[in-house]
């Protein structure tokens, strides 16, 4: 499978992958962010509403666009979001 | 004979009036969970199976044996020696937590094959691979002989999806329901899946959400193959759960006429 597949559905390029339609990229970005948006939103449920919806969205997006977690467990989400917004508040304070 | 997806949803309920002669439940959601709404299910004669959704058999990232011998563990716990997973893969090296499709080659036979069996290893004995649904995918063979090459490869089971066959017909035109179950060996299957979906017009695509009614010819194309194999049925309804009467209702649906 080419990288080009994982790098649309994370939302770092725009470019569908040869062979692949766009209709069906677009439906796998979504079920990911979908997924990724719940399962944070039930560990942080004031978050979403704190940001707006704006800010919630491009938040995920980020998330889903660098995340590089392992784990078989779903519920360890929410420990990487941790890890992602250190690493984020170490970004801005550098 | 029908079974039940259980989910945590249903710890409220009172399980001993769902019409269900076994269940199935995600490992991964009952490795480090209290276990007790599964034992009392057990205790009221009605078997758990395992149905795991993380695996990524078609991922590039490593087996991870030790989260293997959890499930190995919680299948010795359950008493079970039913243990299944998609022919999907859940990211790149990475978890994505959705299941992504592989491209019907042989090379990826080859590789998927040599991957099932490392699990069947592990875990010391045999699997079962569940075909799924994909919205888009490339390759050089159909869905059917490119299952059908893994399974007799890797020499495991199948667990076969009657509405993920449904939802790629309508979505690819490709293969016909019936001409997909003609060239599935059904000596390989455990049992089936059926599940209902929902058409999603931001992508001119049916999505497979588990959300919904099964539909009449996905129900009755498994009660066929239960009449003839005697092939267990299972119900999935993972989202947007139904009250307790209504998925008894489905369940019902899917026992009619069985034992005849």
């Amino acid at each position: 499978m080419p990288d080009g597949f994982y790098q649309y559905i994370r939302g770092a390029t725009e470019v569908v992958p040869a062979g692949y339609t766009e209709a069906g990229m677009r439906a796998y970005r979504y079920l990911v962010f979908l997924g990724a948006s719940q399962m944070i939103e039930v560990h942080y449920p004031e978050l979403r509403q704190q940001l707006g919806e704006a800010a919630w969205k491009e938040l995920i997006q980020a998330f889903v666009r660098q995340s590089a977690w392992t784990s078989h467990y779903y519920g360890d989400l929410k420990d990487e979001f941790l890890a992602f917004l250190a690493r984020q508040t170490d970004a801005e304070n550098t | 004979m029908a079974g039940l997806g259980y989910r945590k949803e249903m710890a409220d309920w009172d399980m001993s009036v769902v019409q269900a002669d076994f269940f199935e439940v995600a490992p991964e959601n009952w490795i480090r969970r209290d276990r007790t709404p599964l034992y009392q299910l057990m205790e009221s004669g009605r078997p758990v199976r395992l149905h795991g959704v993380s695996l990524s058999l078609g991922g590039q990232g490593a087996i991870q044996h030790d989260f293997l011998k959890a499930v190995r563990a919680l299948m010795d716990d359950l008493d079970t020696t039913y243990y299944s997973d998609h022919l999907a893969a859940s990211g790149d090296a990475h978890q994505l937590y959705d299941l992504f499709p592989i491209p019907f080659t042989d090379q990826e036979v080859v590789r998927l094959s040599d991957r099932i069996k490392e699990v069947q290893d592990v875990l010391g004995l045999r699997i079962a691979v569940e075909n799924t649904t994909y919205y888009t995918n490339v390759g050089e063979m159909s869905e059917v002989e490119f299952l059908m090459k893994v399974v007799e490869k890797a020499d495991c089971n199948i667990l076969l999806d009657i509405n993920n066959i449904a939802v790629n017909h309508k979505n690819h035109q490709l293969t016909e329901v019936q001409h997909f179950l003609s060239q599935v060996d059904m000596q390989r299957v455990t049992y089936m899946h059926v599940a209902g979906h929902e058409f999603d017009e931001r992508f001119g695509l049916y999505i497979d959400t588990h959300s919904e009614h099964v539909e009449t010819e996905t129900r009755e194309v498994a009660l066929a193959l239960h009449r003839q194999h005697g092939t267990p049925i299972l119900l999935e309804w993972d989202n947007d759960i139904p009250s307790l009467a209504t998925l008894n209702q489905e369940l019902s649906c899917l026992t009619a006429f069985t034992n005849t």
